[in-house]
């Protein structure tokens, strides 16, 4: 999972020994770990805010959702999972690659909130909201290295084509529609 | 497999939880070898096979194994010896670069003395020949760092024993 991990697999995977390349990315990913861990720490004091702040706005442009249809339970959890997508980047930050986001909190994603009847574009103005307030709260240098963490999970909700379930489900549905076609003519 | 960096990612995730003091001080420790780590596996990838001959040369060579009813009598034995040895070695570097030795129970020793045993290959000289290993490498690379891998050789002995 992490960029270590990733390397070793990749070697295992041939049979060889990592290349100096890849050693050089251990190497100074290494170097730089006293600074990750300073952000992930960073980030972790400001998540709080983030999500409460991030609420608020997202309240404010989309009132019409299930967090804030008076349910404290739904508020509650859909406040959980943002600040969960937050600790999936701390991870990241740790890891040195975004595969803990990837693994834990994209792969999924989408069927989860279809399953549980919450509309995509709503998480997704959701999250925009949190990126901006997490812009806000952060150094620039800081919002450099964690922001792009933010736009992943947007990117995920709003790439078009199958998702990553979504395949088998998708030539059901095409062929479903081919019957009703058949059937009409 | 796991790496020192997943292994800490796992367990805080499965609590839901930020890692905690305690696991970024390992994740720091583990940040401050990395250089050490990385050149350590440059050395040894770059001497791979001089460390498997200079092992097999300190352990096995001279002794009755290699001769007619030992078991790296036939130069397809031999060859199949100096193979695992090979792979001992990518191994125990693949280990010492993750931080962790699960890379090697799951992909090195899971079964391997059974297969060992059922093919007659003895386990006692393999496990001399691997700490043999150990000593080469601990000569090329050092002390700080052949104690490093050091670690993950014995981890084989142990899994083998």
């Amino acid at each position: 999972m992490s960029i270590v991990k990733q390397i070793i697999s990749n070697a295992d995977e041939e049979l060889r020994y990592p290349t100096p390349g890849e050693l050089e990315m251990i190497r100074s990913f290494c170097k730089t770990g006293a600074s990750q861990i300073q952000l992930a720490k960073t980030l972790e004091s400001h998540a709080p805010t983030i999500v409460e702040r991030g609420t608020r706005k997202f309240w404010q442009i989309c009132p019409r959702t299930p967090s804030n249809s008076g349910s404290p339970r739904k508020t509650e959890a859909a406040q959980r999972d943002m600040s969960w997508y937050i600790r999936l980047i701390s991870y990241c930050l740790l890891a040195g690659n975004d595969q803990p986001l990837r693994e834990i909190g994209l792969l999924g994603m989408k069927e989860l909130y279809t399953n549980i009847g919450i509309p995509l574009d709503n998480i997704l103005q959701y999250l925009r909201c949190l990126k901006a307030e997490a812009i806000a709260l952060l150094s620039e240098a800081e919002a450099e290295a964690i922001i792009p963490y933010f736009d992943q999970i947007i990117q995920e909700l709003v790439r078009p084509g199958p998702s990553y379930f979504g395949i088998k489900d998708r030539s059901v549905s095409q062929s479903a529609s081919q019957s009703a076609r058949q059937a009409a003519a | 497999m796991q790496d020192a960096i997943t292994t800490l990612i796992n367990t805080s995730d499965a609590q839901g939880k930020y890692l905690d003091d305690s696991s970024l001080d390992t994740l720091q420790e583990y940040f401050r070898s990395g250089d050490l780590r990385a050149r350590a596996a440059m050395t040894i990838s770059a001497n791979a096979s001089t460390i498997v001959t200079k092992t097999v040369a300190k352990s096995l060579l001279y002794t009755d194994i290699t001769g007619p009813g030992g078991n790296m009598y036939t130069c397809r034995r031999y060859a199949a010896c100096i193979r695992d040895m090979d792979f001992f070695l990518r191994y125990g570097t693949y280990a010492m670069l993750a931080g962790d030795a699960s890379i090697l129970d799951e992909r090195v020793l899971n079964g391997l003395k059974e297969t060992y045993n059922s093919l007659g290959v003895p386990v006692g000289a393999t496990i001399r020949a691997v700490q043999a290993m150990k000593e080469v490498v601990n000569d090329m690379l050092g002390a700080e760092a052949g104690k490093e891998v050091g670690h993950y050789f014995d981890h084989i002995c142990s899994g083998l024993s």
